[in-house]
């Protein structure tokens, strides 16, 4: 997981009441998105803001010229935008970045990690040292996810012994 | 019963660790409350009335005797020497203080013991028979597949934040004690036509406010399904369920709401996981997996098939009538000949329901090596099962059950009640449930009378969220807070959905609520009412359902003291 403040982000976030002018590294809302997708230049970095209570199946034919995606939690144990992540990755075989913004605390990020995102930007006043020492209490898991497919149960022999 | 591998072992440690970080960030002033709560409360630890409460998981209900002296040595050593057994079959703890759970987590972890997601808003603790492998009805076992579901949902990081808690039961009996319609996935296994194993699903059901029976979503899964089937189904929650109203947040809400097209969805979902999903087959169970849990609970060593014996009759012949009349109660029959599992009853006078001192532990520790080959259940009535008595050890295990205080011979009488702990405890609850429950136990202490009224469930929650399952019992009792006061509201023919009580339904209110010293009064009101009216052989439940609430109303109407008013009012 990489933690993105303001000063190394690349990406520029254009006000929703802006217009917007293609360049590269824009982020734009979904609206500006559904607004300007049509004459976006092909090979243009864009990225998606997506909303947590939108359905992201219709992000689907976007992905492959969606450099980035960032995903919202309102509130940090609003779990939506992790199964949002999941079928992005897992479903649509998304391989840009995915980004957590909002609430983002540090006890999130094994969570994170895990259904798909690769960076976030973490809530004021969190430690970025105390979220990588997070990541690292679990070498390995029950359950499948989208960095390792395969149950535990599939893959006992290299880690049940 | 199951054994931890290595990984198991390295996994809870890997959390106890986990959890101490977090506990020390929070004491430090780095983690502040809010922040913390979510977390300690994943790892069952509440802050309650008087000192944070700790829930600790006891996976479907199985216990070893080697966990249980843990138990008991966290209650003499961190708490007040005793701790609460619940109809979620786990045990809660309510004295420990904070800054010493860290230190509890890692004893607990030493045994194999946890809280992982025995509260939040995620997958809980998963619940079962409590005679699963060992009740003649029983079709097929139901703890290979408990344990493979508490593997896939222990840390589920899609599912660790859901609009709000979620609870599974499964039952393999033809008799379902685990009260699968109520919880918001029920489990059935079964066999189809072919013989083949698999689950009829059922979701959306649950307790609270709206009290719900769960839908059935499909009629014959087959089992190696079962994981990728609940993934579809948790999913779904977690996208559609309303996180607005925290009372309209659990997932029989959207069930309810969506009806047909909820099934729809998990349907879609669940083919969506299967034909599209990277890797999205790996959770389908292998065969070598489930035998790999399933040998795990095997017959015990040490239990031996043996024909029936004649100890029952012949060792006994002079015995007290207190044992007939525990071995009609608190001894159950079993598939194995020879065998027989035994009722440890938690409720008696002095104790509040479920409630067992350190000492009465390691008692019941000591009885179960000696007498069970070292295993021990909780049950759904927050009573403890000893699951492979030897027949011919009945006697002598009655005398141990006796000097340890557990032999009322009361298991499924009505002073077997459920109860939660109530406002005593829970910074939840409107109403106290312990005082109540000992009144009702007092008043009740003949067994002439007692063994007359007969079978009889009573229940009793001290708040809506219903921990005490008092929509469920044939006579339900409900604390509620009016201009700061208790009261309690009393509900007739609840169902939890066993052969005995009919389908699972919810019980009705017959009336404005009493006060608290009027209960007592009230349930006296109600069982006179039934024996008075009752057919020959007819169980409290068939009369309410044949009779209705009416002669109920007004003869519980004509005990109201300070309430009298309250009830011409209404």
């Amino acid at each position: 997981m990489e933690f993105i403040s303001a000063a190394t982000d690349r990406w520029t976030l254009i006000p929703e009441d802006r217009p917007v002018t293609p360049a590269a590294h824009t982020l734009l809302s979904w609206a500006q998105w559904r607004h300007m997708r049509e004459q976006w230049p092909a090979g243009l970095p864009v990225g998606v803001s997506f909303p947590n209570d939108a359905d992201i199946e219709v992000l689907a034919d976007d992905l492959a010229r969606l450099e980035l995606v960032v995903l919202h939690f309102p509130k940090w144990t609003d779990g939506r935008a992790y199964s949002q992540a999941r079928l992005l990755r897992s479903r649509y075989r998304y391989r840009g970045e995915i980004r957590g913004t909002g609430d983002v605390v540090v006890d999130m990020t094994p969570l994170m990690a895990r259904t798909g995102f690769d960076t976030a930007v973490l809530r004021e006043g969190q430690s970025v040292e105390v979220a990588q020492r997070t990541l690292g209490f679990f070498p390995a898991y029950y359950q499948g996810d989208v960095r390792q497919h395969q149950p535990l149960f599939v893959r006992k022999d290299k880690v049940n012994a | 019963m199951y054994q931890y591998t290595e990984f198991d072992d390295r996994f809870v440690k890997q959390r106890a660790a986990q959890f101490r970080d977090q506990l020390e960030r929070n004491l430090a002033g780095t983690l502040s409350e809010d922040d913390f709560r979510a977390l300690r409360l994943q790892n069952g630890w509440y802050i309650q009335r008087h000192a944070p409460m700790l829930r600790i998981a006891v996976p479907y209900g199985e216990l070893s005797t080697r966990q249980l002296r843990k138990l008991a040595h966290i209650a003499r050593t961190y708490d007040r020497g005793y701790g609460h057994f619940t109809t979620r079959q786990n045990m809660q703890f309510n004295w420990i203080p904070l800054d010493r759970a860290a230190d509890v987590m890692d004893e607990l972890a030493e045994v194999q013991m946890h809280g992982i997601q025995t509260s939040g808003n995620c997958i809980r603790n998963i619940t079962s028979d409590a005679f699963a492998g060992i009740a003649p009805d029983e079709l097929i076992d139901p703890r290979p597949y408990c344990e493979i579901l508490r593997q896939w949902s222990t840390l589920h990081p899609e599912f660790a934040f859901l609009p709000r808690k979620f609870k599974i039961a499964v039952s393999g009996a033809a008799e379902d004690r685990a009260a699968i319609a109520w919880h918001d996935i029920g489990l059935q296994l079964l066999r189809n036509e072919a013989g083949e194993v698999g689950f009829k699903v059922l979701a959306g059901g649950g307790m609270g406010r709206t009290p719900i029976t769960g839908t059935v979503v499909r009629e014959f899964l087959p089992w190696q399904q079962i994981l990728v089937f609940i993934e579809a189904i948790v999913r779904v929650y977690n996208r559609y369920g309303r996180r607005d109203n925290m009372y309209k947040a659990r997932i029989k809400i959207l069930v309810k709401a969506e009806g047909e097209r909820f099934i729809k969805a998990v349907e879609e979902e669940f083919l969506q996981i299967l034909e599209h999903d990277v890797d999205g087959t790996a959770h389908l169970i292998p065969l070598e997996e489930l035998d790999r849990v399933a040998q795990y609970f095997d017959v015990p060593a040490g239990v031996e098939f043996k024909a029936a014996n004649d100890a029952l009759g012949s060792a006994v012949t002079d015995a007290p009538p207190a044992y007939q009349r525990w071995l009609e109660r608190n001894v159950h029959p079993h598939r194995f000949p020879g065998y027989r599992a035994v009722t440890l009853s938690l409720k008696r006078v002095g104790q509040a329901p479920g409630d067992v001192t350190d000492a009465q532990m390691e008692a019941a520790a000591d009885i179960a090596d000696r007498y069970s080959a070292g295993e021990i259940r909780v049950s759904h009535d927050q009573n403890l099962v000893l699951p492979w008595v030897r027949e011919s050890d009945l006697y002598a295990l009655w005398q141990a059950a006796r000097s340890a205080s557990f032999a009322t011979p009361n298991i499924g009488l009505l002073t077997d009640m459920i109860a939660c702990p109530g406002g005593d405890f829970c910074a939840l609850a409107n109403a106290r449930s312990i005082p109540i429950a000992e009144a009702i136990a007092e008043r009740y202490q003949d067994l002439d009378e007692l063994y007359d009224i007969g079978d009889i469930d009573v229940h009793m929650s001290g708040c809506i969220n219903s921990c005490g399952h008092h929509h469920t019992g044939h006579i339900g009792i409900l604390g509620v807070d009016k201009d700061g006061s208790e009261w309690y509201q009393i509900t007739l023919g609840g169902s939890d959905g066993t052969h005995q009580s009919g389908a699972s339904v919810a019980g009705k209110v017959i009336g404005p609520s009493f006060a608290a010293d009027e209960v007592p009064d009230v349930i006296e009101a109600v069982v006179e009412t039934y024996r008075s009216q009752r057919a020959a052989n007819e169980r409290f439940i068939d009369t309410v359902k044949r009779i209705g609430l009416d002669p109920f109303k007004t003869a519980t109407n004509a005990v109201r003291r300070t309430t009298g008013h309250k009830a011409l009012a209404a």
